[in-house]
């Protein structure tokens, strides 16, 4: 999740355009990780310095790691430390953006230490899929804290990135939210959550992306039943509901059930309190996930 | 009994969820296999074909799957209702298992999930 989670940091800074994030995440399933950008990563080479080693090696015949030692730069266990690890999704995503030329390895750098001091992340947070370091990242970037009932939006929206990424793919972006109290739908899936707190959660997209989005869930065995696209769409707000209801139920404590879902197509819907719609692009188009804690 | 030989009955608001799970128990051998797409419809089509399993979720309109469990086991209180449900919390499972529920799946419901099942109740141990 915190690729996706870098992309839209990117994304709100400017420095790259939805399209090269769709482009990249396309890319990155083939992207091999260089040790330049893994030293930037972990503080032990600065960009000149990878840039110094990346023209070293136009004249001279060595590996990237060889002149860095060399150089001075690093030590060979450092080099055999950064090439041991596991590439993370968020530093294969930054890699692509720096092979299609979108970053620079200075901008690259600039921005992956802005985006850990921003969001107080440490390599290992980043590392992991830790609950406590995706809450804050999902908290720092939506501005939860402010909300009214913050715990239990920022768990929600957690839950649904953690299940978008499970059920459907890995390949968006999330944008920033909008708070808002009513909203036009084209095609809408409503889902109340009643219990020890209620909630109104909605998914929406333009026709076309709903349908690819019902087919990415569901696969292309039922595509032809009618009203496929609202079947599965309902679905799968029903099972991230449902996943949402039993981990609060268990760690909280809080006992919730749901209503059926609601299919609201061409008309206004408004909420009673502040609603998020979290806007997340797909490589498909743009899918808005709507939660209003009441 | 063999497995091939079960009735199943399949009771969920989702027409997706529905054939989904129908096409997990067909590729299994078994072709008698019903649909409900509510509680009060899985109640009769119960009484009407009598299945040796049911796969019943707990969020439906009309009549909650919970309140059609209870129905069946008033009917046939040696009933094999299996919950098939998004919301397994503790609440709903306590209230599935007093109900008279043979067992409880969260969704997500894989094949394997739905496999073991219908194994354990040909073998008469659901």
């Amino acid at each position: 999740m915190f690729a996706q989670f870098f992309g839209g940091y990117l994304l709100n800074k400017k420095l790259v355009t939805s399209d090269d994030l769709t482009q990249a995440f396309e890319d990155k399933k083939h992207t091999r990780m260089r040790l330049g950008v893994l030293a930037i990563n972990a503080g032990l080479m600065t960009a000149d310095q990878v840039e110094h080693v990346n023209i070293t090696q136009q004249s001279v015949d060595k590996r990237f790691g060889d002149l860095a030692v060399e150089l001075g730069y690093v030590t060979e266990e450092q080099v055999d430390k950064l090439l041991s690890q596991q590439p993370t999704e968020y530093l294969l995503l930054g890699q692509t953006l720096v092979n299609n030329g979108v970053l620079t390895n200075a901008q690259f750098e600039q921005a992956i230490n802005d985006y850990k001091s921003d969001n107080e992340l440490t390599d290992s947070d980043l590392e992991g899929s830790k609950n406590e370091s995706l809450s804050k990242l999902v908290t720092e970037f939506y501005h939860l804290e402010e909300a009214v009932n913050a715990r239990m939006l920022t768990d929600y929206v957690t839950m649904m990135f953690k299940n978008i990424i499970r059920f459907i793919d890995g390949d968006f972006t999330p944008l920033e939210a909008m708070v808002v109290r009513e909203f036009d739908a084209e095609n809408l899936i409503e889902q109340r959550i009643t219990g020890t707190y209620d909630a109104v959660t909605c998914i929406t997209a333009d026709k076309d992306v709903y349908f690819e989005f019902a087919k990415r869930f569901a696969g292309e065995t039922f595509s032809d039943i009618t009203g496929f696209e609202n079947e599965t769409v309902g679905e799968f707000l029903n099972v991230v509901n449902g996943l949402f209801a039993v981990n609060q139920s268990n760690e909280g404590g809080a006992e919730l059930s749901m209503t059926p879902q609601k299919v609201i197509t061409g008309s206004k819907i408004t909420f009673e309190k502040p609603a998020y719609c979290i806007p997340v692009v797909f490589s498909f188009g743009e899918v808005d996930f709507i939660v209003s804690a009441e | 009994m063999v497995i091939q030989d079960l009735k199943v009955l399949i009771c969920d608001d989702s027409m997706f969820a529905r054939k989904k799970m129908s096409m997990t128990i067909s590729a299994l051998g078994i072709s008698e296999v019903f649909e409900a797409a509510d509680g009060e419809e899985a109640v009769a089509k119960y009484k009407e074909n009598k299945p040796d399993v049911v796969f019943m979720d707990i969020i439906m309109p009309r009549i909650t799957g919970i309140e059609a469990l209870k129905q069946i086991i008033e009917f046939d209180p040696d009933a094999k209702v299996v919950m098939a449900s998004s919301v397994g919390t503790q609440g709903h499972l306590k209230e599935a298992l007093r109900a008279g529920a043979a067992d409880f799946l969260q969704k997500p419901i894989s094949d394997e999930d739905t496999k073991a099942i219908l194994e354990n109740a040909a073998k008469g141990v659901l």
